[in-house]
């Protein structure tokens, strides 16, 4: 049993999803979608992170003098980004293909013409992925107007964060091609998202972690997005972000290549 | 050779010895039948005979288990994606997309056969005036009717103009009226040299459309045939119908069972009207306050075969 399901992981981690024109369909329908709701989407990909950057930023921020050489709210502008990427794409990639998987039966209707189940599933992720960096985008233009990004660097930190939505994205779809209810999501919500967008360097550096922990933090990827983003914003860049950056996209190559493998299996039985 | 090759173009479909297994379950268990160019075929049975199954085999909706399945003269275990692109699929729920419109839904179903925007445009408008469904063309789904959503599936079915079209329970759920209106359209279709392939467990929708039809229960095929041929050979030209007390239906059973073919439902005793016999010898056997005589019909050939007692 054991031993039939280490293979068949395997097996799953290994299976590439073959993909032509019907990824860009995929993305066309979602895109569609989202252009009609456009107005609600955007004001709250605004609101949300706006509303942190008021409490922890200006709020909370009177209290610290400085951070890393910088204000509180310059400090944790770029946590901002990454978190509203990274929510984004969770409840994008878990909710809202669930929804289309299950309840709308949206998928099923559209393995009934020549795309395939791999086109769709791939179709979804990279929808996803889009959805998040435009809220990972609109984030940075709200910061930059206020000036606490520094517009030096800015283009690398946006290709890491594109990586990040890219990594969550496939996390969240290949959660919605295992789930068997909404409630899978919750807990995924409460256990793995909500404590990484505290305590991987956003809010206060990792120096601050006991030991332990901050080998635990080493394990999360949003680390190693906090890492090389503030990086290429505040620091010196040296080779290190190779690091994260391989790691990062080992992590949302295995967690793609497992939700296809799942995703097809549970479309075509 | 040549001769050979003109014939087997003429098939459609060719299905050898399917089987689909669910876990431990069985849901089809080893059905063959061809369908061929231009024609109507019917797969016909009760709830969870594996109707539904074996369509979801053929057009790549759930994986074969084992057999051989032609579709279009491509093997349909390497080749579905390049079936899929040349059929018209019209699934027993609609699946139609809630977030969009009417229009939109043809439109972006039309986006994955890779129809260019302004011929799907046209296309899907063509369409919705052939459903009439012109007027909703720019409402959600959530606002039409049960009818108009089985039409605007039929509408979506044919975006790409296919030459074979899959029907699972095209009319359940519809009014008569609707009902109807989906026959004539199926049977234009027809007309236009599209072959047709549907499911059904009403017996009047097979014997108004179907060529050809094979009855399945419990993942197997029992009949096979043109609808009158089975009627025929099953049950006869006509019925006579008796209504009986519950204690005289073994006598009367013992009386005719050498001479008549018969079925017995609940208090009812059918007798069925074959060969050199006539409807009066029948009446003459039982006696009975409430005799019904009618003409024979898939009906009873259905009931005949899967029998009587409910069996899902």
């Amino acid at each position: 049993m054991t031993n039939s399901f280490v293979k068949g992981f395997i097996a799953d981690l290994f299976y590439f999803p073959k993909i032509g024109r019907g990824v860009h369909c995929i993305w066309q329908r979602n895109f569609l979608y989202f252009r009609q709701t456009i107005f609600t989407s955007i004001t709250w990909i605004f609101v949300e992170p706006l509303l942190y950057l008021f409490a922890l930023g200006y709020g909370l921020g009177r209290y610290v003098n400085q951070v890393e050489g910088l204000s509180y709210a310059e400090f944790i502008a770029p946590s901002m980004m990454a978190t509203s990427g990274m929510f984004v794409a969770f409840f994008e990639g878990t909710y809202g293909t669930y929804t289309k998987l299950t309840r709308q039966n949206t998928y099923q209707t559209v393995i009934l013409t020549p795309v395939s189940p791999d086109e769709v599933l791939i179709g979804e992720i990279l929808w996803v992925t889009t959805k998040a960096f435009i809220s990972v985008l609109s984030v940075a233009i709200v910061l930059t107007l206020m000036g606490l990004l520094p517009l030096a660097g800015i283009i690398p930190a946006l290709g890491v964060l594109f990586l990040m939505c890219w990594v969550f994205a496939s996390i969240g779809v290949w959660l919605a091609s295992l789930a068997k209810s909404y409630e899978w999501f919750t807990y995924s919500q409460s256990g793995f998202i909500m404590p990484m967008s505290l305590f991987c360097g956003t809010y206060f550096p990792l120096s601050q972690l006991p030991k332990y922990l901050k080998y635990f933090s080493n394990i999360l990827p949003l680390t190693h997005v906090m890492m090389s983003v503030r990086m290429f914003l505040h620091g010196e860049v040296t080779s290190m972000f190779l690091i994260n950056i391989i790691y990062l996209i080992a992590l949302g190559a295995i967690f793609t290549n497992l939700a296809a493998a799942r995703f097809v299996r549970r479309l075509v039985f | 050779m040549t001769t050979n090759q003109g014939a087997e173009k003429a098939k459609v479909i060719e299905a050898t010895n399917l089987v689909k297994n669910y876990g431990d379950r069985r849901a089809v268990d080893g059905i063959s039948f061809t369908v061929h160019a231009g024609e109507c075929f019917g797969l016909l049975g009760p709830n969870g005979a594996g109707k539904t199954t074996t369509f979801k085999m053929i057009y790549g909706s759930a994986q074969i288990t084992s057999g051989e399945l032609f579709v279009l003269g491509l093997n349909a275990k390497s080749h579905i994606q390049k079936i899929k692109s040349s059929i018209g699929v019209v699934p027993q729920e609609n699946g139609l997309d809630p977030d969009f419109t009417a229009l939109e839904n043809l439109q972006i179903y039309a986006n994955y056969f890779g129809i260019a925007e302004k011929a799907a445009r046209d296309r899907a408008m063509e369409l919705l005036s052939m459903m009439q469904l012109e007027d909703y063309a720019e409402k959600s789904i959530d606002t039409l009717s049960g009818g108009m959503k089985r039409r605007l599936t039929l509408a979506r079915a044919l975006i790409s103009k296919p030459k074979l079209i899959f029907l699972d329970e095209p009319t359940t759920g519809l009014d008569p009226q609707a009902r109807i209106w989906i026959w004539d359209e199926l049977r234009s279709l027809q007309k236009q040299g599209t072959t047709l392939f549907l499911t059904t467990h009403y017996m009047e929708e097979a014997e108004e459309l179907c060529d050809r039809l094979i009855i399945v229960n419990k993942g197997r095929t029992v009949a096979e045939g043109r609808p009158q041929e089975l009627i025929e050979s099953y049950v006869g030209r006509e019925v006579v119908e008796f209504e009986i007390g519950p204690k005289e239906v073994e006598y009367f059973v013992s009386k005719i069972k050498d001479r008549f073919a018969y079925q017995v439902m609940r208090n009812r005793l059918k007798l069925f009207v074959r060969g050199q016999q006539t409807t009066r010898d029948a009446i003459n056997e039982v006696s009975s306050q409430n005799v019904t005589m009618r003409k024979a019909s898939l009906n009873d050939v259905f009931l005949k075969i899967s029998g009587y007692e409910l069996n899902d």
